[in-house]
Order: structure tokens, then C-alpha cells, then sequence
């Protein structure tokens, strides 16, 4: 599937900031979802999702399509941004009025619209988390999307440390050669 | 997960065990891998660029799982900041220069300008620091983080967002104050919501002041017995305010 966000990210690289602006409005829900999920406060979401665009306008030049979607590469630079500002905080603050949980959106019993509308690398990923048991599947996820430590992970779940340490080690293990 | 060890060669020669690598480097990228062993995976792979690559791959895999999120419209000043950030870095164009036009001799204006600059450059302590945001989050002695605050200059706002609800007596009314990094009195800001977020209008003037404050802190003072100079109560958070530009 044709990449429709690289031509933007590379006129951003040029400067274009037209093309910077027309990439965040079509970009920014969604990666506000993921601040939003990785924060749990509105406020620090908008910070991270400012300073991630921020930093996608600074670094444009050093993505180059060979490496992967547009797409993923600046998920992968606010995700980290948000990792980085979680780890300052050295607390993570507790959820307030911004609920945001669960899994349901990653639900496999997916309509088939959403099932058409997703990339075929989506669908590669899905196809490989699905053949991890259920709650490997849940550990993986809740950590990628919500950035939860293996301690957070225990006391959600109600589960001991040590299992959910079992669970995600033994779950990467079993994904990496589907994955790779 | 696999120990890190990036003290002694032993520890180095196990990175370069594909096993091992591999291992640390998905754990990296789901964000399982957290706090110092995270911090000292990314000291290893400014090292060792196959760690780096072997991270960016499975980067890139799991970040197609942001397709699956329901969409979440960020507010307009989000924005603002960003396109803020964008034209304070932005060289202004300079057209028909105006030593080119009959003026001055050019070596008589090239030294004007140097001198123009100099004096701009030595005179003006702002002119390599001009943020565009401030925060700050502020924490009590016993209950960690409380609060964030945030300052933006697209909206001349002071947002007060209260994470845990905090809690006093209904006569009692909670107080933001600035505290100057030299010391002296605090600034009183206004009165703020006990849970939830509370806005507060600054002026330009309070703006430029920002850069000279150090730490925001909120009291409780008795609701007839507010002051404009010092708090009547006492201060029950406190937080370092941080600029970014």
C-alpha cells in the first residue's frame, strides 16, 4: 500500500511547512490517542504530542522511507518522547478524569470495515499476536499502548510480579520468529 | 529478561549474541525494558549500531498497532505551540538589504551590522532562550505529584490541571503563587479549583516575568484571609518550573 504520509514527512524535511501542517491535522488523532493512553492526563498528553510534532519538524530529514512508514516512524518518536517524560516524572500520575483503559479497540472480532481499512503490516502483526496465549497477548499490548511497568502490569492484573515477567519475556520469545 | 552489562568485556561479547540482543531489543521497543536498564540500553546502542537497527525493526512493527486507536482531536493550542516553535526557528528573509542600496560604503556597513549584532547579542540576555511554555509539576511531601501546571505564551494561560483531588475544609481555598528564583515575595496568581483544572489569564507583563521565576507553588489560606503579597497559610505543594523553547 502506497505510503501517504511519507510525501508530506519529506516536504516537511524541505521546509514546506504547508505540507507540516496538512501531517499533523491528518496524524495528530491518533497519536493523541497514544499520548492520551501512555499520560492518562490530558495535559501531559498535549505536552508530549507538542513536543513529539516539535521534534518530527526538527529531525524530518533523518527519516528515510527504506526504514518503514511514515506513520510508524513518527508514532515511534512521540512514544518515546512520552517514555522519556513518564521516566522524568518519576511518578507516574495518577489516572484522573482522562480514563483511558482496556484493550477493546484491539479486539480481534473486528468488523470487517476496520479489518479492510487496516495495512497489511497491521494485519501481519495481529496475525502474530494471535498466536500468543491470551494473556502473554494482553501483557504485550497493555505495555505498548499504556507504557505500563511489570509492577504496574502485576497490580492491574492482580497477578505476581513474577508471572507477568513470564508472561512478556515468554510472549516476545514466541513472537519474535513470527515477527521476523 | 537478559541482564544488562555494559561494565566489562564479558558483559559487551553477550550483546552480540543475537539471543540475547534480540531478546533485549523487542523488550526495548514494546517498553517493556523501563527505568535504568532502559536508560542503559540506550547508552549500548549509540554503541553498537546493531542494536540500533535490530531496535528500529521491531520499532517499526509494533508501531502499527497506533492504526488500531480510536481518534482522540488534540485542542488548537497544541498547535499554536508547535507553529509558535516553528517561526521563532525560522531565519526571517531578508530582502533588498538596505546597505546594498546607494547607503553606505558595503565595509562601512558589514561593520555597523557586526557592531548591531554584538551589542544585541551582549546587551540581551533572552536573545538565545526565548520559550515558548513553561510547567511544572507540583508534588506535597507525602502524596508525590499532585498537580501540573502549564504556562503558554499562544494563549497567555496558566493552566492548573489537579490530578488527585486535594483535600480541605470548605472554608479554606487553595492559592497559586510564583516564587522569584533570587527570592523575595511571591507572586499571587489567582485562587484555583480544589479537583479538575482552573485557567488563569496572565498578562505580557506576567509573561516576561516567567523567566525570572524559579518555583510555583499553591497554599491554603482561610477564604477571608487572602493576601495579596504572601500567603496566609501554608504552602502544601511546590514544583520546579521548567521552560521549553
Amino acid at each position: 500500500m502506497e505510503d501517504i504520509y511519507a510525501e508530506l514527512l519529506q516536504k516537511t524535511a524541505a521546509g514546506d511547512q504547508l505540507a507540516f501542517k496538512e501531517l499533523y491535522e491528518k496524524c495528530s488523532p491518533k497519536l493523541m490517542s497514544l499520548c492520551l493512553r501512555l499520560m492518562q492526563t490530558e495535559a501531559l498528553a498535549e505536552d508530549v504530542l507538542q513536543e513529539g510534532f516539535i521534534k518530527i519538524w526538527d529531525k524530518a530529514d533523518t527519516y528515510t522511507p527504506g526504514k518503514g512508514k511514515a506513520m510508524t516512524w513518527m508514532s515511534t518518536v512521540i512514544r518515546n518522547k512520552g517514555l522519556d517524560k513518564l521516566r522524568s516524572l518519576k511518578t507516574r500520575p495518577v489516572e484522573t478524569e482522562v480514563q483511558f483503559e482496556g484493550l477493546e479497540f484491539t479486539s480481534s472480532d473486528l468488523t470487517p470495515d476496520s479489518m479492510e481499512d487496516m495495512s497489511q503490516e497491521m494485519k501481519g502483526l495481529m496475525a502474530c499476536l494471535d498466536t500468543l496465549k491470551p494473556s502473554q497477548r494482553e501483557c504485550i499490548l497493555l505495555s505498548y499502548y499504556y507504557g505500563h511497568t511489570h509492577q504496574e502490569l502485576s497490580q492491574k492484573l492482580g497477578k505476581p510480579l513474577g508471572t507477568i515477567k513470564a508472561w512478556i519475556r515468554r510472549g516476545l520469545e514466541d513472537i519474535r520468529p513470527c515477527l521476523n | 529478561m537478559p541482564k544488562l552489562n555494559n561494565n566489562n568485556t564479558q558483559g559487551a561479547k553477550r550483546y552480540q549474541n543475537p539471543e540475547v540482543f534480540e531478546q533485549l531489543a523487542i523488550e526495548y521497543a514494546v517498553g517493556s525494558m523501563q527505568g535504568r536498564a532502559r536508560k542503559r540500553f540506550e547508552v549500548l546502542m549509540d554503541t553498537h549500531f546493531y542494536l540500533k537497527a535490530t531496535v528500529e525493526a521491531y520499532e517499526n512493527k509494533f508501531a502499527n498497532l497506533v492504526e488500531l486507536l480510536p481518534d482522540a482531536k488534540a485542542p488548537d493550542s497544541v498547535w499554536a505551540g508547535i507553529e509558535a516553535h516553528i517561526q521563532e526557528s525560522t531565519p526571517q528573509e531578508v530582502k533588498d538589504p538596505w546597505w546594498k542600496a546607494n547607503f553606505f560604503k558595503q565595509g562601512f556597513a558589514m561593520a555597523a551590522m557586526a557592531l548591531i549584532v554584538t551589542a544585541v547579542m551582549l546587551y540581551n540576555p533572552m536573545s538565545n532562550h526565548n520559550p515558548i511554555s513553561y510547567s511544572a509539576m507540583l508534588e506535597s511531601d507525602t502524596n508525590g505529584p499532585m498537580a501540573f501546571t502549564k504556562i503558554e505564551k499562544s494563549d497567555m494561560m496558566i493552566k492548573v490541571d489537579i490530578m488527585k483531588d486535594v483535600k480541605i475544609a470548605d472554608d479554606m481555598v487553595l492559592t497559586l503563587w510564583c516564587q522569584p528564583k533570587k527570592g523575595g515575595e511571591p507572586m499571587k496568581m489567582g485562587t484555583i479549583s480544589k479537583k479538575g483544572k482552573t485557567n488563569i489569564k496572565i498578562s505580557e507583563k506576567q509573561w516576561h516575568h516567567m523567566k525570572d521565576i524559579g518555583s510555583l507553588a499553591i497554599s491554603v489560606d482561610h477564604k477571608d484571609k487572602t493576601s495579596e503579597t504572601s500567603p496566609a497559610g501554608k504552602f502544601i505543594l511546590k514544583g520546579q518550573l521548567s521552560s521549553s523553547s
